[in-house]
């Protein structure tokens, strides 16, 4: 079938890289049911990957894929997502995925594939070249044992650069499961470099002009990317500045949107000095500067310029120059990342963890320097948690051999000395000794080796612990039990930004309540931060729009880490966003039209498809029991505070399961076991998943 | 519009004969301009046996990039041919980023590292609305790039065009672009006074400015081909002519043009 619609490339690869097989399939023949990204790559897995299968076996399968907005000049739509049987999860592998952004996306579509899957495993070195539609695979024993600054650059040497090059280093190449792929230097996906690894694939790399063709009237089009630039605040979708200023009504002190008038890009060539029109649609890139915002204010000296993905305005990586601590350490003079990337060094230093000031940046800097080049995942910040503890009790002095203890040199570690991770950052890699192997396990894997107990593990605030080898990610610390239910459904960190960008936006919580009211029918649908009061069926219906919104971003292509727009910095729209950007986006695109609800009911099905898998994976239909489960540490407080009342976040055990009840009821799920009913299922257009978990027993009585 | 309101002020007079301007006109000065109206008419004139007339106006209007603001986001590219084709097309961008993220203009085999890879600074590369002689119309065989009425933007005219590259070629920065989907050359056309891509930055790394002369001082991209064809040697030998006796000033002196033919 032709490719009627626009958006989509309309093709996708599947490689075999037993076989050496290359074949192609329409991807709207094949997969419109689940628009791309995460919805292909769960057909796949469902369809294809049978329970039984480990993320290291050639049978298990990587599913690059992006969706009908990668490409296009929609804001935000730079993320790949890379979905697989995941190596970190605990007590057994289950579908997950990794999301990378950078350029990789969109060239993947302009080399005219919507998806690549790669299957079976290579007997030597290869990595991947896509381009123009279509495949080769070629040698990359030149590349093996390189890491990733080296292939990416090798690999642009010999097809140019007018491509994206996605690749493993060291500890992909040794399977270690807490490996990543990086793409653009600074753009991971967690979780993936190992299963690369296994298959013997360094890298793929992108590259074509095929063009992505938009569907609707051009006026209309651009009518449509300029409201939605309108509606953009800072990184997070943060819509009041961190600052006071004249033109603006609030302002917020946690808020990302950093760039206040009078600050510098002190390293640009020359300066760069923000203005005072903080509003302009023409410095929208100037709102953020994420290593300023983690890294301290000092780092504004050191921007170069802010820097992410294709098409996106934000620039939520930050590039920064330090040619100091390039002398003093021997490294690259700039570095870039975002969030817990550019933290990721000093985070491993009991004395510089909260550091902004130069010690912490060294430290950051020799961390980006070393974890992006040997490909070494951080899972959110687990990494460097874990290890902090593991030190702090003794655990290592217990665990690890006399020998190895004495080899690892602990005092730059006390010290804050970044040197150290020259150290122990290749250990993990490597895989050398029993330290370097345990430490890139992950936190499940890790635990049982070392027969820590995962309830205590749990139980303390500090190290973020959630379940199933992963931590928190946006749970009642930032929205009280919307956010506890969503961490509760995924089998890594959540990795949903839908419920956070709407309340810490920044915003003050009046204004946060008249858009709860308007989007999800009651204020109550909403709480202040450490404010919270008992659940109701509100907040459990904003959860569910939250984690639907997700799915639907990863295979849309629109970045959940700035995306839904329930909020906005317009005054002039009493702060609102446009709740059906998505359906409009979608619609224009690709000519086929979806209303907000339509679309919301594909995302439903995407996510469905997510818990069936996971259903299947464990062989197990009560979710509620045995997978939608909270630490203990969230039920209880510092100083012992009660739940709901003011200043803690502490949550409310009844109060949770009740929120489970809620929330398996607006998801028409069983309440008894939180699995799908068949009826569900067959409402979303997934009866032949619910054929196949009927014949396992595994759809609920 | 008589020939004289054609001229551009500061630049030297042409022959005071409408037909002369409109059929083969004389150029007496040496960065002579004409008005894209003049033009225009020159090439409805026109026999493909007759030698064409190769200088333009000058443009008005031209687009600069500060390397030391843009964030690489490559809005401008897709703001170019999604709101002026409809689709996302990194082939036929006008104005173009993504050749020059990762390295620079040098590229990966180049010595000098810009880009991601480099200093992190990303040029933009923009037309010049090159003055006399325009590389891109010059070279065409067709005459398809013109100059825009009022603006002096070079444009394609589509319905000239046959699509066969040779603009590509000659330009030195490699500004000339091309749509697959209609088989004919493309190019900045400055979205006919509201570059849309200059609206679309996010950083303010593009401004829409007066033009003035760059091709001078930037170095070209790589390897360009200016070929003229047969149809314009002519043209041009009618001004770079050898000068006898030494420095000719052609104000003062005009030399006779072979090809004149006058009015009947």
């Amino acid at each position: 079938m032709a490719n009627q619609y626009g958006g989509w490339a309309g093709k996708v690869l599947r490689v075999n890289l037993s076989t050496r097989k290359i074949t192609l399939e329409d991807t709207v023949e094949r997969y419109l049911d689940v628009l791309g990204g995460t919805g292909i790559g769960y057909k796949v897995l469902w369809e294809e990957v049978p329970a039984h299968v480990q993320p290291f076996d050639a049978e298990n399968k990587l599913i690059f894929g992006v969706g009908p907005l990668a490409g296009t000049g929609v804001p935000c739509n730079g993320r790949t997502a890379v979905t697989t049987i995941f190596p970190t999860v605990s007590p057994m592998p289950l579908v997950g995925s990794g999301h990378m952004g950078g350029q990789f996306a969109a060239r993947m579509k302009y080399a005219g594939f919507d998806a690549i899957i790669v299957e079976g495993k290579s007997d030597k070195p290869v990595w991947l070249h896509v381009h123009d539609g279509i495949a080769e695979i070629k040698d990359a024993s030149h590349l093996w044992g390189q890491g990733i600054v080296r292939t990416e650059s090798t690999i642009s040497q010999e097809i140019g650069q007018e491509s994206a090059v996605a690749s493993i280093g060291q500890a992909g190449e040794n399977q270690v499961p807490m490996a990543v792929v990086i793409t653009g230097r600074s753009h991971s996906a967690g979780g993936i470099g190992g299963i690369m690894g296994s298959k013997m694939l360094k890298a793929i790399a992108v590259q074509g002009k095929m063009p992505v063709r938009i569907a609707a009237d051009k006026q209309k089009w651009e009518n449509l990317i300029n409201l939605h630039r309108s509606l953009l605040g800072a990184n997070n979708q943060h819509v009041v500045p961190s600052f006071p200023h004249p033109k603006s009504e609030y302002f917020n002190p946690g808020s990302r949107w950093v760039g206040a008038p009078g600050k510098r890009w002190g390293a640009a060539t020359p300066a760069v000095t923000l203005t005072d029109d903080i509003y302009s649609l023409n410095r929208i890139s100037f709102r953020t500067n994420n290593a300023a915002y983690f890294l301290g204010d000092e780092t504004w000296k050191y921007t170069v310029r802010g820097n992410g993905c294709h098409s996106c305005p934000i620039r939520c990586h930050t590039v920064i120059k330090d040619p100091g601590i390039a002398a003093k350490y021997g490294i690259q003079e700039l570095a870039q990342n975002t969030c817990v990337g550019l933290i990721y060094g000093r985070s491993f230093f009991p004395s510089l963890a909260k550091d902004r000031g130069t010690p912490g940046r060294e430290a950051s800097f020799v961390g980006m320097h070393l974890a992006d080049d040997l490909g070494i995942w951080c899972n959110y910040g687990q990494l460097q948690r874990d290890f902090v503890r593991l030190h702090k009790e003794g655990i290592f002095k217990q665990k690890l051999g006399a020998e190895e203890y004495a080899s690892i040199p602990w005092k730059k570690c006390d010290d804050g000395d970044p040197t150290f991770l020259f150290d122990i950052l290749p250990r993990i890699a490597n895989k050398q000794g029993e330290f370097g192997e345990v430490l890139g396990l992950g936190t499940g894997p890790m635990l049982k080796r070392w027969n820590l107990d995962e309830e205590k593990w749990g139980a303390d605030k500090d190290t973020a612990y959630w379940k199933m080898g992963h931590p928190k990610h946006h749970a009642n610390e930032d929205d009280g039990q919307c956010g506890v239910v969503i961490n509760t459904q995924y089998n890594r960190d959540a990795q949903c930004h839908s419920h956070c960008n709407f309340v810490r936006s920044g915003l003050p919580i009046h204004e946060q309540k008249k858009l709860a009211e308007k989007n999800w029918g009651s204020a109550d649908a909403v709480d202040a931060v450490g404010e919270y009061t008992p659940t109701n069926i509100y907040k459990m219906r904003r959860a569910k729009w939250a984690i639907i919104r997700k799915e639907l971003h990863d295979s849309l292509s629109i970045c959940n880490w700035m995306g839904p727009w329930i909020a906005s910095p317009l005054k002039e729209r009493g702060y609102a966003g446009d709740d059906t950007l998505e359906s409009q986006l979608f619609s224009l695109a690709t000519g086929h039209t979806l209303s907000r609800d339509e679309l919301d009911k594909v995302g439903e099905r995407i996510f469905t498809l997510h818990r069936a898998l996971t259903i299947r994976g464990m062989n197990q239909v009560n979710m509620r029991k045995e997978h939608d489960q909270s630490p203990e540490w969230i039920f209880k407080d510092a100083k012992d505070k009660p739940a709901f009342s003011k200043g803690t976040i502490r949550m409310d055990k009844a109060d949770i399961e009740k929120s489970l009840d809620l929330f398996y009821e607006v998801m028409g799920w069983d309440k008894t076991t939180g699995a799908p009913t068949a009826q569900a299922y067959k409402q979303l257009g997934l009866g032949y998943v619910a054929d196949e978990l009927a014949k396992g027993g595994l759809l609920p009585k | 519009m008589s020939s004289k309101d054609a001229i551009a002020p500061m630049e030297a007079t042409m022959e005071d004969s409408p037909e002369g301007i409109s059929r083969r006109g004389f150029i007496k000065g040496s960065a002579c301009v004409l008005t894209g109206m003049a033009a225009l008419k020159a090439s409805e004139a026109f026999g493909a046996e007759k030698p064409w007339f190769i200088i333009m106006e000058r443009a008005s209007g031209m687009i600069v990039g500060d390397p030391s603001l843009c964030v690489a986001c490559q809005r401008c590219e897709l703001a170019c041919t999604e709101f002026n084709d409809g689709k996302a097309d990194p082939g036929l961008t006008r104005i173009k980023i993504g050749r020059n993220l990762q390295y620079g203009p040098a590229g990966a085999l180049g010595t000098e590292k810009l880009g991601l890879w480099g200093n992190s600074l990303v040029v933009q590369d923009t037309c010049r609305q090159c003055p006399h002689p325009v590389p891109c119309s010059t070279a065409c065989p067709h005459n398809a790039i013109i100059a825009q009425p009022g603006s002096g933007t070079r444009v394609v005219d589509a319905e000239r065009c046959v699509g066969c590259r040779t603009c590509q070629m000659a330009c030195p920065w490699g500004m000339m672009t091309f749509n697959e989907d209609k088989g004919k050359a493309d190019k900045c056309f400055l979205c006919n006074g509201k570059p849309k891509c200059v609206t679309a930055c996010p950083s303010g790394a593009l401004r829409y400015v007066p033009w003035s002369d760059r091709t001078k001082t930037s170095p070209p991209r790589g390897a360009f081909l200016l070929q003229v064809p047969e149809s314009k040697a002519a043209a041009c030998a009618s001004c770079h002519v050898a000068a006898p006796g030494g420095p000719r000033n052609p104000l003062q002196n005009p030399v006779p043009n072979p090809l004149f033919t006058p009015a009947k």
